[in-house]
């Protein structure tokens, strides 16, 4: 990707959580909301994306639906984060049985497709978003801890590691700081922007097919898309608005990702 | 005579049944080098990680004693149980034993700017409460010390920007800046030009002027004379002869004569 694409990138990533912000402030009622006289109002200087079949603004619903994703994509960052770092930068350095111990227990984690978990948790506990976020970061914790075990088994032997440790460095923080910190951290944000993007997508889904996930009268970019599609007459923003935002903040998430380097060669 | 620095008496270092280093018995004084020469496999890059306490459990340290003095204490971490000995040597490395790696490149973290690797061991410096001195307070005038003509850009760079010369320079700033009170300095000049190689030895020298100790390990003997006060040899694990650097030439065991002998074919005899 190119520099200006990954600034692309980045600026959709910074409008998506702007819009998280504003919604957490907005107070904007989607009860409250309902107009039926304004059905269908396409994009005008009044109502910037127009409205949908029930008379609500698509831009404010817009904005409010990046709660659907963006607090439980944080979440679900958290709970892999949690899981996969700890054990997958111990297994790293220490080797051994105890690299043996963890990798058995991602290999048990990652047997399950993350789709499958995810509908397997919310079986079992419900379709609440922090359900979904915590099995979506249970699934994605494999993927992430044993990309550090590999990196950190790969950096550990290496001389400058050894030089210091020389140097009176302790073990502890040649692991926090040198191996996880300075040698790891685009690997890390790299495995967390999939995993937003594999929570958006995954959300979307679910809501786009009922029954799970967020449902309305709550918005959501899936259901947004679900209810508004098709409807002859209708405004087109109200479902091409919410697909883009898919598309696009799918598309920013995994094009930033890829970017994402180390500086230095190690 | 004065107090050691490093004193190993009868080191023993096993991989399974099998014995890397037997007997190695050495002694480093405060403003001496001893260079401990050797055949590739020797054993003398694994006897001066055990002085750092960076020999891997296995293989481990079974036997011989070890004292590390900075002039006004001595410790003996071999003789303390694991975890007080894990503890010893983490508190004297850098501190009072300075590395001085072989792979000078690889020795440097790749990710980081030398300038930034130069201000974290100053960092550790002053964690440790050794002085700095009033003329040096920034990384670039360690940079100078080493013998950079440039060290406002040398600090900008990372290790993949530098050449073998400079990057083998980085590393002695690094170890002066760490302020250790002696310095194992593994191969420091193997892989140099002439030049390079002449520069970095006549800075080890200033090292040992300063008062500094060093543990000088090469295989190039034509070094040894004129560098070094002591001379150690190894051969198998064990040093087989230790004597005056001046009299290396005088040596009687096997794997010395063995050493000489390549040499003189290599380039004609000591300088």
């Amino acid at each position: 990707m190119s520099r200006l694409g990954a600034r692309l990138g980045q600026a959709v990533l910074l409008a998506v959580l702007l819009c998280w912000l504003l919604s957490l402030v907005s107070g904007y009622d989607v009860i409250a909301d309902v107009t039926p006289a304004r059905a269908g109002l396409h994009p005008s200087a009044q109502a910037l994306l127009g409205t949908d079949h029930m008379g609500r603004s698509v831009a404010w619903r817009l904005v409010t639906a990046s709660r659907a994703f963006v607090g439980p994509g944080l979440l679900a960052m958290a709970v892999a984060l949690a899981l996969g770092l700890p054990a997958g930068a111990l297994a790293g350095y220490l080797g051994g049985p105890v690299a043996g111990v963890v990798r058995y227990l991602w290999a048990v984690v990652s047997a399950v497709p993350r789709f499958v978990l995810v509908l397997l948790a919310c079986s079992i506990y419900g379709s609440e978003p922090h359900v979904l976020a915590v099995a979506a970061g249970l699934s994605f914790a494999p993927g992430l801890g044993e990309a550090l075990t590999t990196r950190i088994e790969a950096l550990r032997s290496r001389e400058f590691v050894l030089a210091t440790r020389a140097h009176g460095v302790s073990a502890a923080r040649t692991l926090a700081w040198h191996l996880l910190w300075l040698a790891c951290r685009a690997l890390i944000l790299r495995q967390l922007l999939y995993l937003l993007a594999f929570y958006l997508v995954l959300e979307t889904s679910l809501s786009y097919v009922g029954g799970f996930g967020i449902e309305e009268p709550q918005p959501s970019w899936g259901n947004m898309l679900a209810f508004e599609f098709g409807i002859h007459g209708g405004n087109p923003a109200a479902w091409a608005a919410p697909a883009l935002a898919i598309w696009l903040t799918v598309a920013a998430a995994i094009g930033v990702a890829s970017t994402l380097r180390e500086r230095g060669h190690a | 005579m004065p107090e050691p620095l490093l004193e190993l008496v009868d080191l023993r270092i096993r991989a399974g049944t099998r014995d890397l280093v037997h007997r190695a018995s050495l002694r480093l004084e405060p403003g001496r080098i001893l260079a401990l020469v050797g055949a590739s496999g020797s054993g003398k890059t694994l006897t001066a990680r055990a002085c750092l306490g960076l020999v891997a459990p296995h293989p481990g340290v079974v036997g011989g004693s070890l004292s590390i003095g900075d002039g006004v204490t001595t410790w003996r971490p071999l003789a303390l149980p694991p975890k007080a000995r894990r503890a010893a040597f983490r508190s004297l490395r850098g501190r009072v034993v300075g590395w001085l790696p072989q792979e000078a490149r690889a020795s440097l973290d790749p990710l980081r700017t030398i300038g930034s690797q130069v201000r974290a061991v100053l960092s550790l410096r002053a964690r440790d409460r050794i002085a700095l001195p009033a003329d040096r307070p920034r990384p670039e005038d360690w940079l100078a010390a080493a013998g950079f003509s440039d060290p406002s850009r040398v600090v900008r760079r990372y290790a993949h920007e530098l050449s073998g010369g400079m990057a083998q320079r980085a590393c002695i700033a690094l170890a002066l800046a760490r302020g250790s009170r002696f310095l194992l300095a593994d191969e420091p000049t193997t892989g140099l030009d002439p030049t390079v190689q002449a520069a970095i030895l006549d800075q080890l020298g200033r090292l040992r002027e300063e008062g500094c100790g060093l543990l000088l390990i090469t295989h190039d003997l034509r070094i040894v004379p004129r560098h070094a006060d002591m001379v150690a040899v190894m051969d198998q694990g064990e040093v087989v002869e230790l004597l005056p650097a001046d009299r290396l030439s005088q040596a009687r065991s096997e794997p010395a004569q063995a050493l000489l002998q390549a040499t003189a074919r290599i380039a004609g005899g000591l300088l």
